[in-house]
Parts: structure tokens; C-alpha cells; sequence
């Protein structure tokens, strides 16, 4: 064996990772070379120095902080999940079960039309072959039809056939009541899934209109989601000022005190707090648990309005 | 008497959220320790924590037992780690943003690393140790790091560390031995 490899050797011994014949013929090598006792010395020390960290156990209160922070965000990744099983549910809600079926059958009846139309009108193929760069439109089958993430399974055209798939997608106009079902649907999804910032405050401000509020709790979960999980402060502004108008419960309850917790505007936390304070003026507590949460958080809070505010809570408590 | 991991994920994977809570609560202090010790930062830990199990529960239906649920779950743990990148980086003034799967580069790369938390002349006026050794750790690439943190922080067995990173035995000692090479290299006048 090389002196290298007895090397290795030493380490994978400090670590305990070597085998009983390994571990031996380390152990009559060090006997003789003095370069070997040397390193291995050096290399305790320096495991010792950096063992400092080792033994330290995980914080509880860090550990419970984490928890609360998970719960909220599976909390917002269900609801979101939600949303897109009511927009199927409201889909199919109006037919009965033989009627799923047959419009099941109809739907991929459509798309079988859709697709044929695609793959064997003749223009639309000669059309396709010559779209460069995923969005695309097929005039043959209708002017505002889009395609777009075409995806190579096969680009390889050497056998003279390709295999790819592709999303194809057509503007649908719907005018009617926030109140509808379906628009609510539309407008719930489009809060949470829209790119534009500027469409998802839109969807919220849509609903906002309505006085006094009548949604779901699909819609009360989308806003949620949007309040924990939006990137935009205003989007998450508008959806936290909607949910206001909610009936006060333990969700919204949580997602004042997610807001106060871990939003990163201050704004938005002064808000929540405002919220938070309304409702404890109509009776809805905080639990022990919520309170020593609260109660961190908000020590370390560098908005001054509201560590005076939280101080005031803290104190009707005591 | 405890459900097994399969019983819990089977319910889970029917949508019972209790057991999927009760899996969580089963290892997440491991995964949370392993979070701390990478990235040496609470709120980024949290943020790692919080990561992994999205990523479980997303997961978690299409979960076939292929492996231990450990396995996958610590797989994911060292997965989120190493592509994340720090809220509060600033202090690197080489960025780990590569590709993590280019060994050969990483290996490369790791020797120009500059931490410039602390200088020599700050490390040998007596800096703070812990700082010290915490700036040393956090100059090793993030494959390096990650092995280090597995192996000498967490305790675990160099075949269980190759499992979670999807790579050969073999890997997790080269990674292992050129970690300790440039620790010693950045501490060794603190300890020499």
C-alpha cells in the first residue's frame, strides 16, 4: 500500500469507517513511520476544533418555529390544490353521473377532433412543419387557437417521424355575476395562477366589488394562498383587505398571525396586526401557543408601530 | 402501537394529512439539524426545512416504496441544499452558482474559494473560534460541505451519505478527503 492510501487511511479511521483488517494494517504502519503519527495528530486536532457544532441539538423553539412556518405553507399548497379540483368539480357539477360519462366521452371526443384536425388536415400540417419557436396558431382549424411548450420526446427525424407534445389553448369570453360559480372559478384561479401581477390583483378587486362578501371556502383558500404565497406586496395587500370581509375564524385567525410572523412588508403586517386586534376586541383569543409565538416574532420586529402595538396585546393578556 | 413508515405513507398517499403530519414529525428534527449545520443560518434553515417537505408532500403520491422513505426523504434534504442559495450571501466573493453535478469543476473550484469574512491577520489576532471555523466550513464547495456536515456533524455512514447524494462511496471519500484538505489548509493556524 502507498503512503497516500495509509493516509486516506488515517481519516477514514477518525471517522470510523474502516474495516478490522484495514483498521490493523493502519495500526502496524503508524509503529513505523513517524510522518503518519504526525498527521494523524494533526487531523484529531483539527476534528476537535471543528466538533464544536456536533453535539448541539436541534433548538426547540427553532423546530416549533419551522413547524408553524410548514403548516402554513401545506396549508396554502392544499388549498391551491383545492382550486384546481373545484374548477373540474364546477365543470361537471350540472351533470348527473350517466351524464359525466357521456360528456366525459364527448370532452375526448373534442380533443380526438381537435388533435385529428391538427395531424391530418393537410394545411395545418404543412402549417406546423413551418412554425418556428413553441407559440403557434392553427388557421386551418380556427384563427384563435394557440399552441405553445412544444416539448421534443423524439426531435430525431432521421426515420421520417417526429413524437413531441404540446399545449393548445383558446380565448373563451365570459361575462356575468362575481357571484356565478363559474366566473368565481375562473377569477379564483386566475389570482392564483396568473403571470401578470396586474391580472391577479384584478381578480381580487373583481371579487372585492361584491358587498357583502358570499364565497366559498375555495375562495377564502385561494386568498389565503395568495396572502402566504404571492410574491407582490399589492397583490398580497388586496387579497389580506378581501379576506377582512370574511367571517373571523381559526383560518383566518392563522393567516393574520402567518402575516404578522413572516411577511416581509411592514405594511402588510400592520394590517394583519389591525385585523388581529379587531377581532381580539370581539372576543377571539390567542392561545398560549400563538401568544409565545407572537411574542418572539414580535421582540425582534424592527417596525416600531409594532412593537408598541404587540407590547399592548401582550399586556391585555397578562 | 406506532404505524410503520408504509402505513402512514399509504395513508397519506390517500389524503390523510394526520399521518403525513406524524411522518414529518418522525424525522423533520434530522432534517431540520442537517438544514442549521448546511446553512449555518436559521432563517435559511427554516426556508430549507419548510422546501424538503413541500417537495415531500408533492411527492408523496407517486412514492412506490422503492426505496426507504428515509432515504428518499434525506435524498431530497441534500437535494434542496445544494442547489439553495443563501437570503443573505453576501459575504461570498466567489459564487457557488454552478453546476453541482460537474465533480471535476467543483474539486477545481473549491481551491479558489475566498471566504472574506476573516483574514489571516484576523484569524491569528484571535478572532472568534466559532466564526472562525464556521467561515472555513462555509468556503468548501456545497458537495464538500454537504458530506462534511453528513459525516462529522450528523454522523452518518459514508454509504448512507452516498445513498442520500445518489453517488458512489467512492465520491463521498474524495469529497470527504479534499473537505478536511482545505480545512486544514484555511485553520491550521488556529490548531498547528
Amino acid at each position: 500500500m502507498k503512503h497516500n492510501e495509509y493516509k486516506q487511511l488515517l481519516q477514514l479511521s477518525l471517522f470510523g469507517e474502516l474495516k478490522s483488517e484495514e483498521q490493523l494494517k493502519l495500526k502496524e504502519h503508524l509503529l513505523t513511520c513517524e510522518e503518519c503519527r504526525v498527521e494523524l495528530e494533526d487531523q484529531k486536532n483539527l476534528l476537535e476544533l471543528i466538533s464544536g457544532k456536533k453535539k448541539a441539538a436541534v433548538d426547540e423553539k427553532v423546530l416549533s418555529a419551522a413547524r408553524y412556518q410548514l403548516r402554513g405553507a401545506l396549508r396554502a399548497e392544499r388549498s391551491s390544490n383545492n382550486i384546481l379540483n373545484s374548477i373540474a368539480d364546477n365543470i361537471f357539477q350540472y351533470f348527473t353521473t350517466p351524464l359525466k360519462f357521456t360528456f366525459a366521452g364527448a370532452a375526448l371526443l373534442i380533443i380526438g377532433v381537435v388533435i385529428g384536425g391538427i395531424f391530418f388536415n393537410k394545411s395545418s400540417q404543412t402549417e406546423f412543419t413551418g412554425q418556428q419557436n413553441g407559440e403557434s396558431k392553427f388557421s386551418s382549424l380556427s384563427e384563435d387557437i394557440s399552441i405553445s411548450n412544444v416539448r421534443f420526446i423524439d426531435s430525431d427525424a432521421s426515420d421520417g417521424e417526429v413524437e413531441f407534445t404540446f399545449e393548445a389553448s383558446k380565448p373563451i369570453q365570459l361575462r356575468g355575476k362575481v357571484t356565478d360559480p363559474q366566473i368565481q372559478s375562473v377569477l379564483t384561479y386566475a389570482m392564483l395562477n396568473e403571470q401578470n401581477p396586474g391580472s391577479r390583483l384584478n381578480s381580487i378587486n373583481a371579487m372585492d366589488a361584491e358587498t357583502p362578501v358570499q364565497y366559498d371556502n375555495d375562495v377564502k383558500n385561494a386568498l389565503i394562498t395568495v396572502i402566504m404565497t404571492d410574491e407582490n406586496p399589492g397583490v398580497r395587500r388586496e387579497a389580506l383587505k378581501l379576506m377582512s370581509k370574511f367571517t373571523y375564524d381559526e383560518t383566518v385567525k392563522q393567516t393574520l398571525l402567518y402575516v404578522i410572523t413572516s411577511d416581509t412588508v411592514s405594511g402588510l403586517r400592520i394590517e394583519a396586526l389591525n385585523s388581529l386586534i379587531e377581532a381580539g376586541g370581539k372576543g377571539y383569543k390567542l392561545n398560549q401557543e400563538e401568544l409565545n409565538l407572537f411574542r418572539n416574532k414580535l421582540q425582534r420586529d424592527e417596525n416600531p408601530y409594532i412593537k408598541l402595538r404587540s407590547r399592548t396585546i401582550l399586556q391585555e393578556y397578562n | 402501537m406506532q404505524l410503520s413508515d408504509t402505513d402512514l405513507i399509504i395513508q397519506a398517499q390517500k389524503g390523510d394529512q394526520s399521518a403525513f403530519e406524524e411522518l414529518v414529525y418522525r424525522y423533520d428534527r434530522n432534517v431540520l439539524s442537517i438544514t442549521i449545520k448546511y446553512a449555518n443560518n436559521e432563517d435559511d434553515a427554516k426556508d430549507l426545512y419548510q422546501e424538503v417537505f413541500i417537495r415531500v408532500y408533492r411527492g408523496l403520491k407517486s412514492f412506490r416504496f422503492q426505496s426507504e422513505f428515509s432515504t428518499w426523504l434525506f435524498r431530497i434534504t441534500t437535494n434542496v441544499c445544494l442547489t439553495y442559495k443563501s437570503r443573505s450571501k453576501e459575504h461570498l466573493k466567489v459564487s457557488i452558482d454552478k453546476d453541482i453535478d460537474d465533480e471535476e469543476n467543483e474539486i477545481r473550484e473549491t481551491t479558489e474559494l475566498v471566504y472574506d469574512g476573516l483574514s489571516p491577520e484576523e484569524i491569528s489576532s484571535g478572532a472568534d473560534l466559532g466564526e472562525i471555523v464556521n467561515a472555513a466550513v462555509e468556503s468548501l464547495s456545497p458537495k464538500q460541505k454537504m458530506t462534511f456536515v453528513l459525516k462529522h456533524y450528523e454522523g452518518y455512514k459514508i454509504r448512507e451519505i452516498a445513498e442520500m447524494l445518489n453517488c458512489k462511496e467512492g465520491t463521498v471519500k474524495k469529497y470527504l478527503f479534499d473537505a478536511t484538505k482545505n480545512l486544514r489548509k484555511k485553520l491550521s493556524p488556529v490548531y498547528a
